[in-house]
């Protein structure tokens, strides 16, 4: 006993002293290892046994904050980012004149960095590309930055927030968070995936048994500011009770009912920015509604749906959410449904992933600054179809092909194609 | 006389008081690859230990790890190690996650006798499961199809073969499935264009091992890490074990728990 304790000090030592120092190397740790071998001193067994625990153990050290002589904020952090390259194509047919029809390049980075603060508590601050402040888009179109002729672009901040994890089944979020982190949603119907909520969030996570989770996010998204005017700010007050039941090993259902509670939108100003679409209803210069909103939302994931068939597609969701305005009576509905086939992700090459989306919104259905901004140019009063297709070029790199055929609701169809053909990378 | 039966009875009463008695119940969760070695070990421990209850449950390697960080499982079974992430979770849930290498699972890929190809590369082999590569000329053999044999799909071999030679790519979809490794090696034996794979354990005289990237499979060589197709499988306890789970964990690494490790098909570390 003394004599292995002895080894797998031996051992351990120069592996943690290489954590700190990076001045010993893995491949020294297994020399040490295959010299004593050879001596006779350990058996391969033991020799792969201590090697491999003691390597175990100094990553758990080290995610735990402890085997360095830098703050563990530091060793814990990580960096991550994306480039994607796109070339978009838009037809307008409502002015019936191809010569409108616009062909532009655009890219958009994104860059982010997460750590903890301690074992507890983690912070994400991210920066992007964009656009006049856009909630929507971190696009930026080539020629269009300034005067064009290459001007330089804007980055901006898109997101800093930290995560508290209070007890095994809550976590507080506060700031500019990712919104995954606010709610869950399986389309893009009611909010665009690039927008970045400000406020606060509580998740409630419990895992019941092994098939069963139950799930609720609640909080306050601010998206005004409180001042001395008149109006009240405007808020959302956002509840999703949702749970997800593993059926069987390869079946799983996932389904949420969300409750935004938004006030204040009557009377106040609509934005001014350019990244503004206006499509509710308004009186002059101000919303004319306020937009309290119920939506329901399911998915349902299958392994290997076609196997049965000899297909070999490893994944497929069919998906689907309705939202409804309950401060409005009219023009106050829309519903999104879909499907999305092949690997759940987009990994190496030769992965791929269809998706299809079909969604309605209509005018008043939900407030006007929160939909896909791809999606008929981020308006209400629409209705779309959407198909997109990934595929996998590599590690981290794949193509895509995004294709939304879009009509208006409300007076001429005005029919908008939007092609997207993208290249991301990321890092 | 008397006084031998007192010292007889008093020796037995001392022994009996300091043997293990055991009132509690510990849970063992996770790797459907480590699953027969837990299940067999379970069964032998219990046999041998009155009272000690031990639950023996499958799920996979991310179930078992998620487990043990939730705290609603003692001992996580894994076939693979665990994940930056997944440290990083239990740190923050203030679990400190020990590992214990507990055997080696390797893998033989092999082929009829008759077959005059001796060795491949990894990348060929993956290309023959995968279906790009179908007959035995195109890896130096004669003209002659390849047979693909494969384990069924809710095998642990399966798993380990597909991560590491396939690297989660799919199995072509004409492979003939097997559900155990005395299966893959009978048809082997018997059909001379097939290919198969076994535990390193199941090699016989019937079937013939190729070495791959040149290294011939071998127990020593799976322990020493220098042939490819092998990995440590692991039980992850929260710190340090202690009473049943400490005593369980002795168990498996001991020689008696090692035979058991052996007669599952998997490669002993003693």
């Amino acid at each position: 006993m003394m004599r292995r304790v002895a080894l797998v000090l031996a051992v351990a030592v120069p592996v943690i002293f290489s954590a700190v120092f990076n001045c010993v190397h893995a491949g020294e740790i297994d020399l040490l290892l295959e010299k004593l071998v050879d001596k006779g001193v350990l058996t391969p067994g033991e020799a792969q046994q201590i090697g491999v625990e003691t390597k175990e153990q100094v990553k758990a050290e080290i995610a735990a904050g402890k085997s360095s002589s830098l703050p563990a904020w530091v060793q814990n952090m990580k960096l991550k980012g994306d480039l994607r390259l796109r070339y978009q194509y838009k037809h307008d047919k409502a002015a019936n004149n191809y010569s409108k029809d616009t062909q532009i390049g655009r890219l958009r980075m994104r860059l982010g960095l997460d750590t903890k603060v301690n074992e507890k508590i983690m912070v994400g601050v991210g920066i992007a590309t964009n656009s006049d402040g856009d909630p929507r888009s971190t696009n930026m179109t080539f020629g269009k930055s300034g005067d064009g002729y290459s001007t330089k672009m804007e980055i901006r901040l898109d997101n800093a927030y930290a995560k508290y994890d209070a007890l095994p089944w809550l976590t507080i979020v506060g700031g500019k968070m990712l919104l995954k982190d606010a709610l869950w949603e399986p389309t893009d119907l009611v909010w665009d995936t690039d927008i970045t909520p400000e406020g606060g969030v509580l998740q409630f996570d419990k895992k019941l048994n092994s098939n069963t989770s139950l799930f609720m996010n609640t909080g306050v998204l601010i998206q005004t500011d409180d001042t001395s005017s008149d109006n009240d700010p405007v808020m959302m007050y956002i509840i999703q009770p949702g749970a997800t039941y593993k059926i069987n090993d390869s079946m799983s259902l996932k389904g949420a009912f969300t409750a935004n509670i938004g006030s204040n939108t009557k009377g106040t100003a609509y934005p001014t920015g350019d990244w503004y679409k206006s499509s509710n209803t308004k009186n002059g210069s101000n919303w004319a509604y306020d937009y309290r909103t119920i939506s329901p939302a399911l998915e349902l994931s299958l392994k290997e749906p076609f196997k049965a068939a000899g297909l070999d597609i490893e994944n497929m969701k069919l998906f689907g959410e309705y939202v409804k305005n309950l401060a409005v009576s009219s023009n106050n509905s829309g519903f999104s449904l879909g499907f999305q086939l092949g690997n759940d992700k987009i990994s190496k090459f030769g992965d791929w992933q269809f998706r299809y989306i079909y969604a309605m919104l209509e005018k008043d259905a939900v407030l006007d600054v929160t939909p896909d901004s791809d999606r008929y140019s981020g308006k209400t009063g629409m209705r779309s179809h959407e198909a997109a297709l990934s595929y996998g070029l590599g590690k981290n790199t794949f193509l895509g092909l995004d294709v939304y055929r879009s009509w208006s609701l409300i007076g001429s169809r005005a029919p908008e194609t939007l092609v997207q053909v993208d290249w991301n990378l990321k890092f | 006389m008397k006084f031998v039966a007192r010292l007889a009875f008093f020796g037995m009463l001392i022994l009996g008081l300091t043997a293990p008695c055991y009132a509690e119940k510990i849970v063992v969760e996770g790797s459907t690859t480590v699953l027969p070695i837990a299940q067999k070990a379970a069964e032998v421990f219990m046999q041998k230990n009155q009272g000690a209850d031990i639950a023996v449950r499958g799920g996979g390697s991310g179930v078992g790890i998620a487990s043990i960080i939730d705290g609603t499982c003692d001992i996580a079974d894994a076939s693979r190690p665990i994940k930056e992430s997944e440290l990083e979770k239990a740190a923050s849930y203030g679990r400190d996650i020990k590992a214990h290498v507990i055997a080696m699972d390797g893998i033989a890929v092999v082929v009829n006798p008759s077959n005059k190809v001796s060795a491949l590369s990894k990348k060929q082999v993956a290309d023959i499961y995968t279906g790009k590569i179908s007959n035995w000329s195109e890896v130096g053999g004669d003209d002659q199809k390849i047979v693909v044999i494969s384990r069924d799909t809710s095998s642990g071999t399966f798993e380990a073969f597909g991560e590491l030679v396939l690297e989660k790519a799919k199995v072509r979809p004409d492979a003939l499935m097997q559900a155990s490794n005395q299966a893959v090696a009978s048809v082997v034996a018997r059909t001379p264009g097939a290919i198969g794979y076994v535990g390193m354990g199941f090699l016989s005289g019937s079937v013939k091992a190729l070495k791959i990237d040149g290294v011939m499979p071998s127990r020593e060589l799976v322990l020493t890490g220098k042939y490819s197709i092998g990995r440590p499988l692991f039980m992850y306890t929260n710190g340090s074990p202690r009473g049943l789970v400490k005593d369980f964990l002795d168990f498996v690494k001991s020689s008696e728990g090692q035979q058991l490790v052996e007669g599952e098909g998997f490669i002993a570390l003693k």
